[in-house]
């Protein structure tokens, strides 16, 4: 009797584990899993160089977890990375700036201005079709190697993913809504701040984290191909050293500088979507 | 009466791009007075909330001669606020901010948007809703909440696109009675689309039937039972009488 009643609590515990958000198990399995698949690798990545015999020559081009950490925390404790990083953020924070100061509102231009969309499209589908990269050698020339270039390298890069979305996200406005406002006395300013701009939001957004990507690709193509100095420069030196954990440090720093951007945009998301109801099986 | 609101020969075809065009008005005449209550009813797709864009000023007819007060009517003003048929309600904004759009474009500071907003949000019922968004809320819920967005700028004519359409029949009951009170005591012009012709006699001092599309004025019929009116008025032979004939002159006009 007492054996069926504990089965019973068993299973009505197990019922209750698998309603979505009330077990800790349950919202934490993703992130468990995860670190866990991670630590395996990097045990692996630590352990199999020291069980597999390998030549002097092959080991330069090497290096394990520990020692990255090693030189990660020796280039923050003795500063040396504080320039190169510097340089490098500058260089993303300005041009990501300027792409999204000029091309949020000329997007919003050219959703709702015929005559500058026709004027425009053109010059807009053609840039966007060329690979940035082409422009490498003009900029360097016109620019030199120093931090102006890289911000019109992440500029041209961060524009268009910006300029485009949010274009889409105009032209999508729902024209009943603008016939709202405007039945209200609304000028096209209030049109584009009251529903033009709030609807294309979720567009806006979506290309502002393609532009982060791009941004963050633009310092690395100008710091690898020719900057007097960035991160970018570290690593590439670094590469000519044979000192694989200084390489390995910089493509981490790259990494997490990224992802707290792609964090900070999912911040931004959530507080602009309050209004959205919220998306089915999403927590 | 003399007329507040005049439309003559209005003609208005859509011309969708890739589409054939869409004759929506056809010689379309209509006089409402100052302080009346006009309904319209007529078959679906007649052009009924067209000609309601057209006296809110947002779609400029072909031809034809509209004027409001004698002077001919030229875009959107705050003289005028619609009830939109689909609601209409800005999906980032929460309930007040919705009902005080028009205030806020008027520049009112936000104390006094407060105080028109707070006794209109109280009047449709939705007190303690004032922070909800659209998408938490019923059919009923967000049509009333477009009733009183068009009621904070106190216009003097107001554009009603099936406004209870959404609503179950008690609190559409409700919101007749709270309509006709505050057309009285605040003696506004109504323009009135429905489609159900009970409530188009009920409420109103002239309901027009439409012909179907290309719309035109079909037939007006005077009511002429008095005010206030009360529930019990629906069931007496008047009112069937008027019911029956305006159905007969609607029916031939509706091809399903
Ligand atoms: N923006 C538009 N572009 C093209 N055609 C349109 C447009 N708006 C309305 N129409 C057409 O004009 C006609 C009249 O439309 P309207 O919305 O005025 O009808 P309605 O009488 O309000 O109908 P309902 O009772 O169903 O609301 C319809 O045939 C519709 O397809
Ligand atoms: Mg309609």
């Amino acid at each position: 009797m007492t054996d069926i009643r504990a089965l019973e609590a068993d299973i009505a515990q197990a019922a209750d584990s698998g309603a979505p958000g009330r077990s800790a198990w349950y919202r934490l399995e993703p992130a468990i899993l995860g670190t866990a698949s991670i630590a395996v690798l990097l045990v692996l990545w630590e352990v199999l160089p020291r069980l597999i015999t390998m030549s002097a020559g092959t080991k330069l081009f090497f290096t394990t977890p520990t020692q990255i950490a090693g030189t990660l925390w020796r280039l923050f404790a003795t500063g040396t990375i504080w320039t190169p990083l510097g340089v490098s953020a500058s260089g993303f924070a300005l041009g990501l700036g300027l792409s999204i100061v000029v091309g949020l509102p000329l997007g919003v231009l050219i959703g709702r201005s015929r005559t500058l969309n026709a004027m425009l499209d053109p010059f807009i589908t053609a840039f966007n079709a060329t690979p940035r990269l082409v422009f490498l050698p003009l900029l360097m020339l016109w620019f030199g190697l120093g931090l102006e270039m890289k911000i019109v390298i992440v500029f041209i890069g961060a524009l268009f993913p910006i300029l485009i979305n949010t274009y889409e996200g105009v032209r999508n406005a729902d024209k009943t809504l603008i016939n709202v406002v405007r039945s209200f006395g609304a000028s096209e300013w209030d049109v584009a701040r009251l529903v033009v701009v709030p609807n294309a939001m979720p567009y806006i957004v979506a290309g502002l984290r393609l532009a982060i990507g791009r941004a963050v690709l633009g310092v690395v193509v100008a710091e690898f191909f020719g900057s007097e100095s960035g991160l970018g420069v570290m690593m590439v030196q670094a590469a000519g050293r044979y000192q694989v954990d200084v390489v390995f440090s910089g493509l981490i720093v790259f990494a997490a500088l990224s992802l707290a951007m792609t964090a900070m945009v999912q911040v931004l998301e959530s507080r602009l979507s309050r209004w959205r109801p919220q998306r089915a099986g999403g927590e | 009466m003399q007329a507040y609101i005049s439309g003559r020969n209005v003609n208005l075809t859509f011309r969708p791009p890739n589409r054939g065009p869409v004759r929506a008005l056809q010689n379309f005449d209509i006089d409402i007075g100052e302080g009346e209550f006009l309904s319209i009813v007529g078959p679906s797709g007649c052009g009924k909330s067209t000609f309601l864009n057209v006296l809110l000023g947002l779609i400029k007819p072909d031809s034809g001669d509209i004027r409001m007060d004698g002077k001919p009517l030229a875009g959107p003003g705050t003289d005028r606020a619609m009830v939109f048929q689909e609601f209409g309600l800005l999906p980032w904004r929460t309930v007040q901010a919705n009902v005080e759009l028009g205030l806020e474009l008027k520049g009112m500071s936000s104390d006094t948007r407060r105080e028109v907003s707070q006794p209109l949000i109280e009047m449709i019922g939705l007190s303690g809703f004032e922070g909800h968004f659209p998408h938490e809320l019923s059919g009923g819920m967000k049509q009333r909440v477009g009733l009183a967005r068009a009621l904070a700028t106190d216009p003097n004519v107001l554009l009603m696109d099936e406004p209870f359409a959404a609503l179950d029949a008690q609190t559409r009951d409700l919101m007749q009675v709270e309509l006709l009170r505050i057309w009285q005591t605040a003696k506004k012009t109504v323009l009135f689309v429905t489609h159900q012709i009970e409530e188009a006699i009920y409420l109103s001092d002239r309901v027009m039937v439409m012909t179907k599309r290309p719309g035109r004025a079909k037939k007006i019929f005077k009511i002429d039972l008095p005010r206030p009116r009360d529930y019990e008025m629906r069931v007496t032979p008047e009112f069937n009488e008027l019911k029956l004939q305006i159905w007969n002159e609607l029916k031939d006009e509706i091809t399903v």
